[in-house]
C-alpha cells in the first residue's frame, strides 16, 4: 500500500518538475513550482497531473489493492457494519461481559455467514470491545479473533502480488490485532503464527509484525531486574513488607512489624482500628544513626508515594539533615590498624592523570535516611509508635529530638467527590487504586501543592526545607520505584506524577528535571559501563550520588 | 634466626626501627636520606635481596654462592636428625593421630625428650639454640606428621617467639626454660571474630587494676592452636594509652599463664586436616596479669607482632619431598610410561627442588651475621611452598586415582593437612599484599624523585627511558653480572641466568611504571599487587635454583646434572610466566582481564548470587 502511494507521489513530483522546467525563467519564482495551486499559469498542468493521477489510480493493478472510487460508499457500509457488529456485542453485553459471551459473539459471527462478509469491521469492533469484556489480556481470544479471517484467500500467489500490497485492509487489520496484543504485553504463540501463515502467508506485514514482536518481546518482557509480581500481595502488611524491601536496596535490611492491624472495641463501645506499622532498617542505617550527633534533630517525613504497578502505597522516612562540614571528622589513618601489611604507602606520588578513571562528580550532600516505614494511618501518634519501636534497637533515639514534618496526605489521588468521605481526609488510606490518567493527576498534584503547605502538620518552620528529589519517569503507569542508595540517600522514581516532598519550592521544576533525568539515564548506561558511580546534578533539584542502580532503574519502565 | 635481630633490637631502638623497614610509621626525613644514601653506595649487606629486585637490581652477593653450613654444624645435624627420623618412623602413628584427633601423651613426651620444643631457644635458656638452617632440616622430618608440625610450630614459631624476641631478660629467665623443655606449652592468641589482620577487630581489653599492679584481661579469642593445652599464652589486647595527652586504644601483648585463672578453653574445633593439633576458642574472664608480664612496652603490641611475623618458619615447604618419595614407589612400570603421568612426576620433582632451594637459601640468609631483613623472602617461601605443596600432594593423589581417595593410603590425609598451609600464619593473599607493598614502598622511596622529574617533563630522563626500552625491545641482552667475567652462575646455567637477568630488569621497569601510574594509590590495586608478588616470588625462586645448582656443580654433588636439568626447566617455565604477568601489568594490555573480573565480581556480590538465569528457566 505504502509502496504504491509512494510511487504515484514520486510520479506526480517528477511531472511537476518536468513542467517547471518548461516554464520560462522569467517567472523567477522557483517556489511556485511546488505550489501549483497558487499559480494560475499552471492551471493546465494541474489538469494534466490530475489526469495522470487518475490514470495511475485506474490502472487495473491498483484498483484491486485500493478501491479508491468506492471509498465514499464503503465508509457508509463500514459505519453500518460497525453499528451492526457493535450491536452484536452490545446485545450480549446486556447479559454479562465475560470471556464466554465474547467467544459466543465470535462464534455467532463465524457461523452466521459462510463468506465472512465484513470480517475486518467485525474484528475492529471486537478489538475495541475486548477491554470491556476483560479479555484484553487473553491470548486464546486473540487467536480466536484471528481465526475469523478466511484462510488462504489473502495469500499472495505470484511475485507481483507479493511485491505490492496484497489485500491491504485485511493485512492492516491483522497488524492491528497484533498491535493490540503488543500493547497489552501479550506474547503471540505458535498458534498465532500458524494462523497468520494460513491467512496472509509468509513475508507479509502481519508476519513481519509477528516476527518483530517475537524478536523484541522476550528481550524486554523480563528485562526488569526488579520485577514486580503480577499479583501484588493483598494483605497490607505483606504489601508493605514487599514495598519496603524493594526500596531498601540492602540485603541485610530487616523488616519489623511494629503493629499488626486489628480492631478493638473500647469500653465505651466505640470501635477502634489499630493501623499496621511496618518498618525497615539496615545495619548500615543503624550504624549511621548511632553516629548521629544527638544535638541535631532527626525528622519523620512523609507521606511519599510509591507506585507498584497500578497501586500506590505511601511511606514515611526517618531522616536527618546532612552533617555540616565542620562536624565531619575523617578517621585518621592508623598505621597499626592492619597487622600484616600497610594500608597506606608513605609515598609522595599521586595517581597519574592518565590512570585516573574516576569521574568529576558534583556530590551534593543530602541527609541520610535512617529508617523507613509504612502504615495505614499517618498521624503523629502512629508514627510516634514507630519511633518508639525503633528506639528499642537504636537507643540513641532516646536522646535525639525527633520532629514530625508530615505533609498533607495524597488527597489529590482520591476521587474529588469522596475527599471528605473519610474523617481524616488528609491522610492516605494505605492503598489506593489509581484510576485517573497520569497526566491529569500531575496537574492536580501541582495545584494541590500550594494548598498543602498550609495544611502541613507539625512543620518546624525554622528548619529550612530543602528541595527533594523530583523525578518522573512517566512512560508506563506501572513503573516507578524508590530506593535508598548505599549512602542512605533516598531516590524516588515514580510514574506519571512527580514525587514531592517540599512543594513550596519544587513544583515549578517538576517537569524540567524529568527530562534532564531521562537524558542522564541514557548517558548513564554508557558511563556505568566503565564506572559504577557518578551523579547527576540538575538545576533546581538535587540528583545526587546516583549509583549503578540508577542504570538498572532505566530498565524498569519497560515492564 | 632471630638471635641477631634480638641483640640489635635490644641495643638500639633506632636500628630496630629500620628493621621494620618501610612500614615503620615514623619513617622521618632523616631516615629517608639514610636509605637513599645507602642505595647509592654499593650495597652493603644490610640490604636484603628481594627489595632490590624492585629496582631491577640483582644484589648477587646476597644469594651467591648458595649458603653453606660449617662442617661441625653438619655433624650436629647428622647427630640430631637420625634420632628424630627414627622417632617419627617408629613411634609416630600419623593415621591414628588423624583418626583420634589427638596426639597421644607418650608421643608428646618423646618429642619433649628429643628437645624439639626448644629448637630455637638459646642454650642459656635450656633450648637447643639451633640455627634456622638446622631448624628447617628438622622441620622436614617433623612435617611428616602435619598435626605434630602444627603443634610445634604454634608452640615455638609463634607462641613463644614474643618472649624470645621482645621479652625482657626477667621474662626470658622465668618462662623460656620451661617452654624449652616442653613442660609448658605456648600458644599465640591474636585472632578474634572479625578478621585476623584487622587490629580494629580485637575487642579483648586489658584494664589496669586499681592498685596498678595488674592488668585485667577480658574477651575471647578464636582458632587458637594449642589453645586447649597451652600453659603460657601471648595474648594481644586493647589497652588505653595516653599519647600526647589524648587517650587512645592501642594493642599490647601480654604473657598470660593459665595458672593466673579465669581462662576457659572451648571445645576443640573439628577440622578438615591437621586433626591431631588442638585448636579451640579461649575466653578470658578478668584474668589478672601482673604488669611485668607486658611484652615490650604497653601499647607496643603492634611492634611485637611485626617481629613475630617477620620470622616465618620455613617448615611447610619440605613436607613434600618425603611424600614424593613415597608416591614414587607405588607404581609398576607400565603406568610410568604414560606421558601424562611422567609429567606429574616431573612437576613434583621440580616443585620439590624449587621449594627446597628457596627454603635453604632463605634460612641461610637469616643465619648470616648482620641484620638481614628477610621477612620478604620468608613470606615468599611460605607462599610458594604452600601452593606448590598443594599441587604436589593433589597430583600425587591423582596419580593413584581412586586408591588415593581412600583412607588406605595416606595421601588423602596429606591433601587435607596440606590445605591449611595457604591459610594459616597469614593467608597467602595477605602475604602477597605484604610482599608487593613492602617492595613498592621501598622502591617508591627511591624512585619518587625520578618519577617526579619525569612527570614534570624532563626530556633527558624521558629519552633515557625510551632508549632503554628500545634497546630492550630490540633484544639487547641485559647484563646484571650473573654470568661472564665476574659471573657467579655456572656456565651450564648461563641461558637461565640470562633469563633471570632479563626478568629482573623488566621487573624493575615494570615497578617504575606502576609507581608512575598509580603512585600511592597502588594500595587499592590488589590485582596488580598480586601479579607483582607472583613475579617477585618466581624471580626469587629462579635465583634460588640457579644459586643452588651452580654450587652443586662446583662442588660436584651427586646427580648435579639432574639439578641443572631441573633448574633450567624451572627457569624456562618461570621466565614465560613472568613475562606474561608483566605484560598483563602494562597499560591497556589486552591480556589483562581485570576490569571484567572486577565487574563480574561486583555484580555477583551485589546480588549475593550467581545471577545468570538457568538455561531451563523459560522458553521465549
Amino acid at each position: 500500500m505504502k509502496g504504491s502511494r509512494c510511487l504515484h507521489q514520486l510520479k506526480s513530483l517528477r511531472l511537476l518538475s518536468h513542467a517547471g522546467r518548461l516554464l520560462p525563467p522569467a517567472a523567477g519564482d522557483n517556489g511556485a513550482l511546488f505550489r501549483p495551486r497558487s499559480s494560475s499559469q499552471l492551471g493546465g498542468l494541474q489538469c494534466a497531473q490530475r489526469e495522470v493521477l487518475r490514470h495511475f489510480h485506474s490502472s487495473p493493478a491498483c484498483t484491486k489493492g485500493q478501491p479508491a472510487r468506492f471509498v465514499q460508499e464503503e465508509d457508509k457500509t463500514r459505519d453500518k457494519s460497525l453499528v451492526t457488529h457493535d450491536d452484536l456485542f452490545e446485545q450480549v453485553a446486556k447479559e454479562a461481559k465475560t470471556k464466554a459471551t465474547f467467544n459466543k459473539v465470535i462464534d455467532v459471527y463465524t457461523k452466521g455467514d459462510i463468506r465472512r462478509r465484513g470480517h475486518v469491521e467485525f474484528i475492529y469492533a471486537a478489538l475495541k470491545k475486548m477491554p470491556e469484556f476483560g479479555v484484553e489480556k487473553d491470548l486464546t481470544v486473540y487467536n480466536k479473533l484471528l481465526d475469523v479471517f478466511p484462510k488462504e484467500v489473502f495469500v499472495p500467489r505470484n511475485f507481483i502480488q507479493r511485491m505490492f500490497n496484497h489485500y491491504p485492509r485485511q493485512q492492516e487489520c491483522g497488524v492491528q490485532v497484533l498491535e493490540q496484543m503488543e500493547n497489552y504485553g501479550i506474547m503471540p504463540n505458535i498458534e498465532t503464527k500458524v494462523l497468520l501463515v494460513q491467512i496472509f502467508g509468509e513475508k507479509t506485514h502481519p508476519m513481519r509484525k509477528y516476527q518483530r514482536i517475537m524478536y523484541w518481546f522476550p528481550k524486554f518482557k523480563h528485562v526488569n531486574p526488579f520485577p514486580i509480581p503480577e499479583q501484588l500481595p493483598e494483605d497490607p502488611v505483606d504489601l508493605a513488607r514487599f514495598s519496603l524491601t524493594r526500596m531498601a536496596n540492602d540485603w541485610d535490611a530487616k523488616v519489623t512489624v511494629y503493629q499488626l492491624p486489628c480492631t478493638d472495641v473500647t469500653e465505651s463501645g466505640a470501635e477502634v482500628t489499630l493501623p499496621h506499622i511496618v518498618g525497615i532498617q539496615s545495619p548500615g542505617q543503624m550504624e549511621a544513626l548511632a553516629k548521629h550527633n544527638p544535638d541535631r534533630p532527626v525528622f519523620v517525613e512523609g507521606p511519599f508515594p510509591l507506585w507498584m504497578r497500578k497501586t500506590c502505597v505511601y511511606y514515611y522516612v526517618l531522616r536527618a539533615d546532612p552533617t555540616p562540614p565542620e562536624e565531619k571528622i575523617e578517621e585518621p589513618y592508623d598505621p597499626e590498624r592492619c597487622l600484616s601489611y600497610p594500608l597506606q604507602l608513605d609515598l609522595d606520588l599521586d595517581r597519574d592523570l592518565g590512570d585516573d578513571e574516576s569521574f568529576d562528580v558534583e556530590d551534593l550532600d543530602e541527609g541520610p535516611v535512617f529508617a523507613m516505614c509504612m502504615t495505614s494511618q499517618g498521624d503523629q501518634a502512629t508514627l510516634n509508635q514507630w519511633i518508639s519501636g525503633l528506639q528499642e534497637s537504636n537507643p540513641i533515639l532516646g536522646q535525639i529530638p525527633t520532629l514530625f514534618r508530615l505533609g498533607a496526605g495524597p488527597r489529590e489521588l482520591q476521587g474529588v467527590g469522596d475527599a471528605d468521605s473519610a474523617s481524616r481526609s488528609w491522610f492516605p488510606s494505605h492503598v489506593q487504586r489509581e484510576e485517573a490518567h497520569p497526566g491529569e493527576e500531575a496537574e492536580a498534584v501541582v495545584e494541590e501543592a500550594e494548598a498543602v503547605v498550609e495544611e502541613a502538620e507539625a512543620v518546624v518552620e525554622e528548619e529550612p526545607r530543602r528541595s527533594q528529589v523530583v523525578m518522573t519517569l512517566g512512560l508506563r503507569s506501572d513503573c516507578g520505584g524508590n530506593f535508598v542508595d548505599s549512602s542512605h540517600r533516598l531516590w524516588s522514581f515514580s510514574s506519571g506524577v512527580s514525587v514531592k516532598k517540599a512543594p513550596d519550592e519544587v513544583h515549578h521544576h517538576a517537569l524540567h528535571p524529568c527530562i534532564a533525568l531521562m537524558q542522564c539515564i541514557g548517558k548513564f548506561a554508557l558511563l556505568t559501563q566503565r564506572s559504577p558511580t557518578a551523579a547527576i546534578a540538575g538545576p533546581g533539584c538535587s540528583h545526587t550520588g546516583a549509583s549503578s542502580r540508577l542504570h538498572q532503574m532505566q530498565l524498569q519502565w519497560i515492564q | 634466626m632471630n638471635m641477631n635481630r634480638l641483640i640489635v633490637f635490644s641495643r638500639t631502638f633506632r636500628i630496630g626501627q629500620r628493621l621494620l623497614g618501610c612500614h615503620a610509621r615514623h619513617a622521618g626525613k632523616e631516615e629517608l636520606r639514610l636509605q637513599q644514601r645507602r642505595s647509592i653506595k654499593t650495597h652493603s649487606r644490610h640490604l636484603a635481596y628481594a627489595k632490590d629486585l624492585f629496582l631491577g637490581q640483582v644484589n648477587k652477593a646476597e644469594v651467591f654462592p648458595y649458603p653453606e653450613i660449617g662442617n661441625d654444624e653438619l655433624e650436629e645435624i647428622k647427630q640430631l636428625v637420625a634420632p628424630v627420623e627414627k622417632f617419627f618412623s617408629d613411634d609416630v602413628d600419623s593415621a591414628k593421630i588423624d583418626r583420634e584427633a589427638t596426639i597421644p601423651p607418650e608421643t608428646l613426651q618423646g618429642l619433649k625428650d628429643l628437645g624439639l620444643f626448644g629448637i630455637m631457644i638459646p642454650e642459656e635458656y635450656g633450648g637447643l639454640g639451633l640455627s634456622n638452617t638446622i631448624y628447617a632440616r628438622l622441620n622436614e622430618i617433623i612435617a611428616l606428621d602435619g598435626s605434630i608440625a602444627v603443634t610445634l610450630a604454634a608452640h615455638q614459631a609463634i607462641g613463644l617467639k614474643g618472649i624470645l624476641i621482645a621479652g625482657n631478660e626477667a621474662q626470658k629467665q622465668k618462662y623460656l626454660p620451661k617452654l624449652a623443655s616442653g613442660e609448658h606449652i605456648a600458644a599465640f592468641c591474636l585472632t578474634e571474630p572479625g578478621s585476623g589482620s584487622d587490629a580494629a577487630s580485637i575487642q579483648t581489653r586489658a584494664t589496669l587494676s586499681e592498685d596498678g599492679k595488674h592488668y585485667l584481661i577480658n574477651g575471647s579469642k578464636i582458632w587458637i592452636s594449642n589453645g586447649g593445652m597451652a600453659d603460657i599464652m601471648t595474648v594481644f589486647a586493647r589497652t588505653e594509652v595516653e599519647v600526647d595527652g589524648v587517650k587512645k586504644d592501642k594493642i599490647s601483648a601480654f604473657i598470660v599463664e593459665r595458672a593466673f585463672g579465669g581462662i576457659t578453653s572451648g571445645k576443640p574445633e573439628d577440622k578438615l586436616g591437621i586433626r591431631g593439633s588442638n585448636t579451640c576458642e579461649l575466653s578470658f574472664d578478668n584474668v589478672p596479669v601482673p604488669v611485668e608480664n607486658v611484652i615490650g612496652e604497653i601499647g607496643g603490641g603492634f611492634k611485637c607482632f611485626k617481629f613475630i611475623k617477620s620470622g616465618f618458619s620455613v617448615w611447610p615447604s619440605v613436607e613434600l619431598t618425603s611424600e614424593y618419595a613415597t608416591t614414587r614407589k607405588q607404581f609398576n612400570k607400565s603406568l610410568s610410561e604414560f606421558g601424562m603421568i611422567q609429567e606429574k612426576f616431573a612437576m613434583m620433582a621440580l616443585n620439590a627442588f624449587v621449594m627446597e632451594s628457596m627454603a635453604y637459601l632463605t634460612s641461610g640468609m637469616m643465619d648470616r651475621p648482620g641484620i638481614p631483613d628477610c621477612s620478604l623472602e620468608a613470606a615468599m617461601v611460605k607462599v610458594f611452598s604452600s601452593e606448590g605443596g598443594w599441587i604436589c600432594v593433589s597430583e600425587a593423589l591423582q596419580v593413584l586415582g581412586g586408591l588415593g581417595y581412600t583412607k588406605n593410603y595416606p595421601f588423602e590425609r596429606f591433601v587435607r593437612d596440606c590445605r591449611i598451609l595457604p591459610i594459616f600464619e597469614g593467608t597467602n593473599e595477605i602475604l602477597r599484599m605484604y610482599i608487593a607493598l613492602t617492595g613498592m614502598q621501598y622502591a617508591g622511596k627511591i624512585l619518587t624523585g625520578k618519577i617526579k622529574e619525569m612527570k614534570k617533563g624532563n626530556i633527558g630522563l624521558a629519552i633515557g627511558m625510551v632508549s632503554k626500552k628500545l634497546r630492550a625491545s630490540l633484544g639487547a641482552s641485559v647484563d646484571l653480572g650473573l654470568t661472564g667475567k665476574d659471573g657467579v652462575v655456572h656456565p651450564s646455567l648461563e641461558d637461565s641466568a640470562k633469563k633471570l637477568e632479563q626478568n629482573v630488569s623488566l621487573f624493575g621497569s615494570t615497578v617504575e611504571s606502576l609507581l608512575y601510574r598509580y603512585g600511592k594509590t597502588i594500595v587499592d590495586e590488589q590485582l596488580v599487587l598480586k601479579r607483582v608478588a607472583d613475579v617477585l616470588i618466581h624471580i626469587y625462586a629462579m635465583t634460588a635454583v640457579l644459586s643452588r645448582a651452580s654450587r652443586s656443580i662446583s662442588i660436584g654433588l651427586r646427580n648435579h646434572d639432574h639439578e641443572v636439568l631441573l633448574a633450567n626447566t624451572f627457569c624456562n617455565d618461570a621466565f614465560f610466566k613472568n613475562n606474561y604477568w608483566m605484560v598483563q601489568l602494562q597499560k591497556h594490555s589486552p591480556e589483562n582481564n581485570d576490569a571484567n573480573i572486577k565487574k563480574i565480581a561486583k555484580q555477583v556480590l551485589e546480588n549475593r548470587a550467581y545471577i545468570c538465569s538457568h538455561p531451563l528457566e523459560r522458553t521465549y
